[in-house]
């Protein structure tokens, strides 16, 4: 990977990165600094990874940085700052769109990761295992049940809001 | 591909994320038209589903610092890198610590020793000649004795003429030098046998008792007059000597000093013991600070 393709990856994935951080580990600084660490490791190991290559790589090594760092935290457990955050920035969203992100931050980590990388990066099952170090059948189980959660706070929230 | 009531939902969530083939997605497609029910439950999935157009408006802040530039990974040639390294060159600064002190007072009361035992043995030096002869004096009589003691103890009477003989000898050395030493030595001792040879045919010769221990009576005056004389002799020797004592005028500009050998400049010796004194109570009064 040249230096210039490097910059092409700086301009394309570390939005996606950031946002896939900030939405678990709900702080800026931390997601701030693990896409810091993840492009280092990038640049780091150029030679290695593939141009196409570097966006998987990316997410999967800001998701391990960031899973280390909650661990160290503490963090697994869901807290209402990441709902400050969020409705800071989706300001202007639907109402759906809120209950949706509320919905999602019941989650865990690892159904949380599952959901972002597959509804916001678009990434097939066999890439999130690659990333999350999961078999793709287990990232198919862990993603359905996620989703189901997520239909089962959906239609209960709409039944309290109506 | 067999879509039921058991396995819709399995169906519809991998149609939602994309995981279908063609033919499986008109197949759920097509299960989804067949009742209502099924409609709504694809609804709620598809609602449930997070867009990326949304997750669009966040942007990460300093995206500028993500960026690498070939010029962040220059690298400087190792050869020209080795000519920056500098090494500090240690700082020797003298510190009159307690045991610096001690040593150079000890340094300096070893210099003033030395000093004056030069100047000791220089002002011995002035008197060496004269005494040279009262010790070669003092050396013959020693030997004189030494010859005098086995004589004692042969017949006294021989012995008186040994002692005659011996301060012949005494008269002789004394103009002698110390290598004449040893053959006078030499001489004595063959003397001495002499002497040994004449007593004992004397004392053949005279066989009488009486005149035996008269003769070790005037043999006992005439030894210790003997011993008498040459002290005597000594003393005049050392009275005789001239002393030489020499007046050291300490305000005297121009006086020299001498070291053994060497020759220094009083006024500049006594400069550099000033400076010296000066720089040893400075230290003293920076210390005390």
């Amino acid at each position: 990977m040249t230096d210039l393709e490097f910059n092409i990856c700086v301009d394309d994935y570390s939005d996606g990165v950031y946002r896939f951080i900030l939405k678990i580990s709900k702080n800026k600084e931390d997601a701030r600094d693990i896409v810091q660490t993840a492009f280092e490791k990038l640049w780091v190991n150029r030679e290695k990874v593939e141009t196409l290559k570097a966006k998987s790589y990316l997410f999967t090594v800001a998701y391990h940085l960031m899973i280390d760092q909650l661990r160290k935290e503490s963090k697994i457990v869901m807290t209402d700052s990441f709902d400050e955050n969020t409705n800071a920035i989706t300001q202007g969203s639907s109402e759906l769109k809120q209950l949706l992100l509320e919905a999602i931050n019941n989650l865990n980590p690892t159904q949380k990761s599952l959901i972002l990388l597959k509804d916001y990066e678009g990434y097939s099952y066999q890439e999130i295992g690659e990333i999350m170090q999961l078999s793709e059948s287990q990232v198919k189980v862990y993603l359905h049940r996620a989703r189901l959660i997520l239909k089962n706070k959906l239609t209960h929230l709409e039944k309290m809001s109506a | 591909m067999m879509i039921n009531e058991k396995n819709y939902e399995t169906y519809f969530m991998s149609y939602i994320d994309n995981e279908l083939n063609a033919a499986e997605r008109a197949a759920v497609e097509a299960f989804v038209l067949t009742e209502p029910k099924y409609a709504v439950a694809m609804a709620v999935f598809e609602k449930a589903k997070l867009h990326a157009s949304s997750n669009e408006l966040i942007e990460m802040e300093d995206k500028i610092f993500l960026y690498r530039f070939p010029e962040m990974d220059a690298k400087l040639d190792i050869d020209f890198k080795k000519s920056l390294y500098r090494k500090e060159a240690p700082v020797r600064k003298i510190i009159f610590t307690p045991n610096l002190m001690r040593a150079s007072f000890a340094i300096a009361a070893m210099l003033i020793i030395f000093i004056g035992l030069q100047l000791f043995k220089s002002e011995s030096n002035i008197l060496e000649s004269p005494l040279s002869e009262s010790a070669l004096k003092d050396k013959t009589t020693v030997a004189s004795t030494d010859i005098l003691v086995p004589t004692e103890n042969k017949t006294l009477a021989n012995a008186a003429k040994g002692t005659k003989a011996i301060l012949k000898i005494q008269n002789k050395i004394q103009n002698e030098n110390q290598t004449i030493i040893a053959s006078t030595n030499n001489t004595s001792s063959s003397i001495n046998t002499s002497i040994v040879g004449a007593s004992k045919n004397q004392a053949s010769s005279e066989n009488d008792s009486q005149n035996v221990l008269v003769a070790k009576f005037n043999e006992g005056q005439i030894s210790s007059s003997a011993m008498e004389t040459m002290a005597t002799e000594e003393e005049k020797t050392m009275t005789s000597l001239p002393t030489n004592y020499k007046e050291i005028d300490t305000e005297e500009e121009d006086r020299t000093i001498n070291i053994g050998m060497l020759e220094i400049d009083g006024a500049a010796f006594r400069g550099i013991t000033r400076k010296f004194s000066a720089l040893l109570k400075r230290n003293k009064i920076e210390k005390e600070k």
